[in-house]
């Protein structure tokens, strides 16, 4: 079992808190539109890729932190002007991030095992 | 005259007769069926020829060497197709070196008919031979695929080149390996995956040279209506910290660009210990080694020191400038290449104090008097330059960041010296290939020893067959990102995809991306007039006045362009200069249009777009040879 510690959030101030939380920490953030009470999420291609980014978490480093998001519903992620788009500078769902580097995978990319393990065991 | 498809299973690979073009004559010349020639090959000649031959044996799992219209080769292709195995086929009939290459071949093999036959560099012999061995099952032994080598290609350099060669070859299928690794400066300073362009050249550079021309976009557009009360200043630290995030995504994107494509991608420094194999040492020390059938060479170059007291200890380079964590203040810039005079021009830009050291004349190897023009154009910003000293001396007045340097410098046409204090000093005075420490004399690959760079051959291949190289490390080749890019591509086709095209070295346009750009395409008017003569050619220029700088009240000097056309070949532009605003979007266009063939005329039959900086070359009158004057007046 690899030692990372999950923390689950929605929306973007809960999102920034945990962030703060964990400052000092190695931050790995998953962005997924949101789930519904079935625990389904609208958007395919985050269904598509959780199982792999799960996979990928396995190669994770002790002390990382992962902060497994939903940014909220449809219309709220098309809106061009909402604060991950515009703060966080997210292009899409589902993005996965190692934060404060540039180091992010976006849609398609996450679907890929070798890069979801790139990203996770980089040093 | 080449015949029909060999009839079986798999088609085979005629390398002689792809569009009449020999893989092994000199470029330009079209194979014609031969006559038979004696052979008047010097010995320097046959060196190459030779070492071209066994780059093919060694290139292919099976070649022949055959002539059309000869039975016993047509039997040989025909077994081969039988069996399902692709051959690479010369016909020595169809290529007008055929009699050397039958020679030289004799020399390799002591076999001096056709068809001669090699399976996995191995000399099997005539069809005769062929058919014995297929008999016996030596055949089917020596075609087996040799496991030999962890890879099919290792790329030492993973910037411009090495990726797109890398990352082509990955694309056609083979088993790929970077090796990339930075040797911080004597700075500290060191980056990661891409190379020199997009961590300390083309991309930081022209970064910072938007920065340099928003803050005079801002001083103009006072007179466009704009108001604003405040003082505008420059903060150096959002500036390098916008650009380095920049410049982290684009590693990231490399990371991910060779994972795609299942490249392997080691951080470590690649160094041959004997032939076919690498031992790369990573930054922990630790050392493996790795075997591949070819390897390319892709090292680049690291900025020169001048060798004098203080260099290494107080000076930075580009290698530090576009990371450096303070504000570099009054800055000294050494050399006049054009990484000289572009900081110096974006430092000048964000309102730094700027002073220019040149030994001698201004960008070197470019048009003189269009490098004269720009450094003008530097002094009107107010960079201030020293022509005609060098620095013997640099000492430390203070340390901090930045700290006080003391710069002593020697005049070049006398006992002169001079004196001056800097925050700090920037060393541009040229560049260093990365081809001493990897083992390059342990194999035998040639290089310069002046310059450290490789000759090649218009394959891009080194003294030594399997050895290849593309970028700022090739002997007399530009050094820039798109011709590196273009070479490594061709260089993979031509390894592993079957394909001919060599890179086209021709024409290359370039830009020096000071805050007036001068952008060139060709031949400057010195070469040309090496080349041609001068009285065969006929220089067209003119001074323009770019619209925008009308309201902006700036000078209506300085900006100017040339052509430079061949009168015995219809006018045609053999050179295109540009100094002016924009300079590098114009001359991508021209560049393709002498590609094409551009002429005088060409030029006066295309109409302009107004208004515009460009359309001046549509309308080009004024002669140098008229004498005429080509000032504009007033202002």
């Amino acid at each position: 079992m690899a030692g990372y510690k999950e923390v689950s959030v929605a929306g973007y101030e809960d999102f920034m808190q945990a962030v703060e939380q964990h400052n000092g920490k190695t931050v790995f953030a998953y962005f997924s539109g949101s789930k519904d009470a079935e625990g389904k999420s609208w958007c395919p291609d985050c269904v598509q890729a959780e199982p792999v980014v799960r996979e990928g978490l396995k190669h994770v480093g002790e002390g990382c932190v992962f902060i497994y998001c939903q940014v909220g519903e449809k219309p709220y992620w098309k809106d061009p002007n909402n604060d991950f788009r515009k703060k966080l500078k997210l292009t899409a769902v589902p993005t996965l991030l190692k934060y404060g580097t540039p180091h992010k995978l976006v849609e398609s990319e996450c679907l890929q095992a070798n890069l979801v393990e790139m990203l996770f065991s980089e040093d | 005259m080449s015949p029909g498809p060999v009839r079986g299973a798999t088609p085979n690979r005629r390398l002689g007769s792809v569009r009449g073009v020999s893989v092994l004559s000199p470029p330009g010349r079209r194979a014609r069926p031969s006559a038979p020639e004696t052979s008047r090959l010097s010995s320097a000649a046959r060196e190459e020829l030779r070492r071209r031959l066994l780059g093919l044996i060694e290139g292919h799992r099976v070649v022949i060497f055959s002539k059309s219209y000869c039975p016993h080769s047509a039997r040989v292709k025909e077994l081969f197709s039988s069996l399902g195995v692709e051959c690479n086929i010369l016909e020595l009939d169809q290529v007008d070196n055929g009699a050397s290459v039958q020679e030289v071949l004799s020399e390799i093999t002591h076999q001096n008919t056709v068809p001669n036959i090699f399976v996995n560099k191995v000399h099997v012999g005539g069809c005769d031979r062929t058919f014995q061995a297929h008999q016996s099952g030596l055949l089917q032994k020596l075609l087996q695929e040799d496991p030999a080598y962890d890879y099919d290609l290792i790329v030492i350099g993973g910037g411009s080149g090495g990726l797109a060669c890398a990352q082509e070859a990955a694309v056609l299928g083979r088993k790929v390996m970077v090796l990339d690794f930075v040797a911080p400066s004597p700075q500290g300073t060191s980056w990661g995956l891409g190379g020199t362009c997009v961590n300390v050249g083309c991309v930081p550079k022209k970064l910072m040279h938007q920065a340099a021309l928003l803050g005079q976009a801002l001083t103009d557009s006072r007179r466009f209506g704009w108001e604003f009360s405040q003082q505008v200043k420059h903060n150096w630290g959002t500036l390098t910290e916008a650009v380095q995030t920049h410049v982290g995504s684009l590693n990231w994107g490399c990371r991910l660009s060779l994972r795609e494509k299942a490249v392997a991608y080691v951080n470590a420094h690649g160094e041959f210990v004997e032939h076919h194999k690498v031992k790369a040492t990573n930054g922990k020390g630790q050392k493996t080694c790795y075997t591949a059938a070819k390897f390319v060479i892709a090292t680049g170059e690291r900025p020169r020191y001048l060798g004098i007291q203080g260099d290494k200890e107080y000076c930075i380079t580009s290698d530090d400038l576009f990371s450096l964590p303070y504000c570099p203040g009054a800055t000294l810039v050494v050399g006049a290449s054009y990484v000289a005079l572009e900081c110096a021009g974006f430092l000048a830009g964000l309102g730094l104090e700027v002073t220019v050291m040149v030994r001698s004349v201004l960008l070197r190897g470019f048009d003189q008097e269009m490098a004269e023009r720009l450094g003008s154009s530097l002094e009107r910003l107010g960079v201030r330059f020293l022509r005609k000293f060098v620095p013997v001396a640099v000492l430390q007045l203070e340390k901090g960041s930045p700290g006080r340097l003391k710069v002593v410098a020697r005049s070049t046409e006398g006992p002169e010296t001079v004196e001056g204090v800097y925050n700090t000093v920037l060393l541009a005075i040229g560049r260093d290939s990365c081809t001493k420490g990897i083992g390059l004399e342990k194999i035998g690959v040639k290089i310069n020893e002046k310059n450290g760079r490789i000759p090649v051959n218009d394959m891009e291949q080194t003294t030594v067959p399997y050895v290849y190289a593309v970028g700022d490390v090739l002997e007399g080749k530009p050094q820039l990102t798109p011709v590196a890019m273009q070479a490594g591509k061709l260089l993979a086709r031509r390894l592993f995809g079957g394909r001919l095209e060599k890179c086209d070295y021709v024409n290359v346009p370039t830009v020096v991306f000071t805050p007036l750009e001068y952008g060139c395409c060709g031949l400057s008017e010195e070469r040309a007039a090496q080349e041609y003569q001068r009285e065969n050619l006929e220089v067209y220029h003119t001074v323009f006045w770019p619209l925008e700088w009308t309201v902006a009240c700036r000078d209506n000097n300085a900006c100017y362009a040339k052509i430079i056309c061949n009168k015995l070949d219809n006018e045609r532009v053999i050179g295109f200069h540009i100094l002016g605003p924009n300079a590098g979007e114009i001359t991508q266009g021209f560049a393709a249009a002498m590609k094409c063939g551009l002429t005088k005329r060409l030029l006066d039959d295309t109409v302009g777009i107004h208004p515009t900086c460009a359309e001046v070359f549509t309308t080009l009158e004024i002669t140098k040879s008229s004498g005429l004057d080509i000032m504009q007046k007033g202002c």
